[in-house]
């Protein structure tokens, strides 16, 4: 039994990790249609923030926390700078985007060097509940999760900044004409889901390896998500991420972890496939919230 | 008051990549006043509205708006000064409800028009309040559009022909929401149905060919034949 339970747990914490990668791209990607190859590296970049936060003041929480918002504003920077160029030119986006990545990832390399560094778990260690061993920093992980699927919720259905930002995004020509400024709602989606991408990237790094490919290792993951769960679905994303961090868990207990992950991708192209007659039988909108 | 047109549009050129669309086009509409804008499909009318709300660029030329200015200007500039844009089609937010499209209207200007007295003009409206804007009949998408824009409070209206694509039984709704809106607003219409622009509008402009080749009172134009021989009739 309590076996199970911690086997429950991994799933679940793996699922959440899967979630968490890939919410920053329900924006970039999702709502702004930007092919974002870079998104990984916005997750490197909290990391680093996280990190060099804690080195600076000692802190590790003052570094999580600092994470999200050192996040967007890169993010916002680089939107007015570079990305407000290429929205509707898909091909376009995908060179700036990679383009963007490599001179994230070389620049904290010129930085940090590629040495590993240590963000350290500050709430360190695990407990016991129901017999079922929990780290505390993976649970912590799940809660932040939750709250951030409910907060982007909230964000975009229920303020003034969210309809704004559907109407940008749904129908940008129109939107303009109805006298939001499209540009800066694109700027803040970016930023925002840049902010969200640290904080993963921050929330990440005490239970990673933490060197300049750290965003590589969630790039594919995170497409995958977003792709399986529909993209620009914010629920879509939550489900796909359960499908793929549950799927990749089960598996590896019966199959080696590489094979899992072949099992898993197909189990993504599936979905993909799948996707359109499982929505359409259960009457949902591919487009919410 | 100022004296001075609400809109003065200057003999302005505006093309589509290197092939010219308008070429020297030059209009007024006064406050209070309801001007159409008649002409073959291809001569420009759209064109010409899509460049006063600033998404088309105008290569030359100047576009002067309640006293200023205004070309160049961004379409959410225009809106926030009072000028309003329904597009030709039945141009809506995809996912949507009815009740999101006003309420962005009312957010996005600095009109302060409530959604009950805008809805109170259109009851098929506020009967279908939760319903998805896309879902709704072509008639019913122009008249949002119209709502919408009515939310904003604008100074003046672009519409950009409202009775395109509708049932004939639709048109008559839609031309008595025009009448309604000429008694709040002023109104720049661009109209192929001929009985629309003679029941709503004091003056037009025949466009042909990216100029401006006839103008003066609608009733005039029409009763002398001009309107139609411009549009073959």
């Amino acid at each position: 039994m309590s076996e199970l339970l911690t086997n429950a747990f991994s799933v679940v914490s793996l699922a959440s990790v899967f979630v968490l990668i890939a919410l920053g791209l329900h924006f970039t990607f999702g709502l702004l249609g930007l092919v974002n190859l870079a998104h990984g590296e916005f997750l490197l970049l909290g990391a680093y923030i996280a990190y060099a936060v804690q080195e600076a003041s000692g802190s590790t929480v003052a570094g999580v926390v600092a994470a999200p918002f050192g996040a967007a504003l890169i993010g916002l920077v680089v939107e007015r700078a570079l990305l407000r160029f290429f929205y509707e030119r898909p091909l376009d986006s995908l060179l700036a985007t990679f383009g963007l990545a490599v001179i994230i990832r070389q620049g904290v390399q010129l930085i940090y060097s590629a040495v590993p560094r240590q963000v350290r778990d500050p709430l360190r260690g695990s407990f016991d509940l129901f017999d079922v061993n929990i780290p505390r920093w993976r649970l912590l992980i799940v809660v932040v999760d939750v709250l951030l699927v409910a907060g982007i919720g909230a964000l975009l259905s229920r303020t003034r900044f969210g309809l704004r930002a559907r109407a940008s995004v749904r129908n940008p020509e129109l939107a303009e004409t109805m006298g939001i400024d499209v540009g800066w709602v694109r700027a803040f989606v970016f930023a925002i889901g840049s902010g969200v991408a640290g904080a993963a990237g921050a929330l990440m790094a005490p239970i990673s390896t933490l060197d300049p490919e750290f965003g590589l290792l969630f790039l594919v993951n995170s497409f995958l998500v977003v792709i399986l769960g529909g993209v620009g679905s914010l629920y879509g994303l939550v489900a796909g991420g359960v499908v793929l961090g549950c799927s990749l868990a089960l598996l590896q207990f019966a199959i080696p972890t590489v094979l899992a992950q072949i099992v898993v991708l197909v189990i993504a192209v599936a979905g993909v496939r799948l996707r359109p007659f499982l929505v359409e039988r259960a009457g949902l909108s591919p487009a919410r919230p | 008051m100022s004296a001075s047109p609400l809109l003065e549009v200057e003999s302005i050129d505006v093309s589509y990549g290197r092939a010219p669309v308008l070429r020297g086009v030059a209009l007024e509409v006064d406050a209070n006043e309801v001007v159409c804008v008649i002409g073959r499909n291809g001569a420009g009318k759209t064109t010409l509205l899509r460049a006063v709300m600033g998404v088309l660029p105008v290569r030359r030329g100047r576009i002067r708006f309640d006293g200023r200015d205004v070309t160049g200007w961004k379409g959410h500039r225009l809106a926030r000064a009072g000028l309003a844009w329904v597009p030709q089609g039945s141009s809506v937010f995809p996912g949507l409800t009815v009740a999101d499209h006003l309420d962005i209207a009312l957010q996005a200007g600095d009109g302060s028009r409530p959604r009950a007295e805008v809805v109170e003009l259109f009851p098929v409206l506020g009967e279908r309040l939760r319903q998805e804007a896309q879902t709704l009949s072509g008639g019913e998408r122009k008249m949002l559009g119209i709502a919408q824009a009515l939310m904003a409070a604008p100074k003046l209206m672009l519409l950009d022909e409202p009775t395109e694509g509708i049932a004939p039984a639709v048109v008559a709704e839609v031309r008595t929401a025009l009448l309604r809106l000429a008694e709040v607003c002023s109104v720049a219409l661009v109209e192929q149905n001929v009985d629309t622009a003679l029941a709503v509008s004091t003056r037009a402009y025949v466009l042909e060919r990216g100029t401006v080749v006839e103008q003066g009172p609608t009733r005039h134009l029409y009763d002398s034949g001009v309107i139609r021989t411009r549009l073959g009739l």
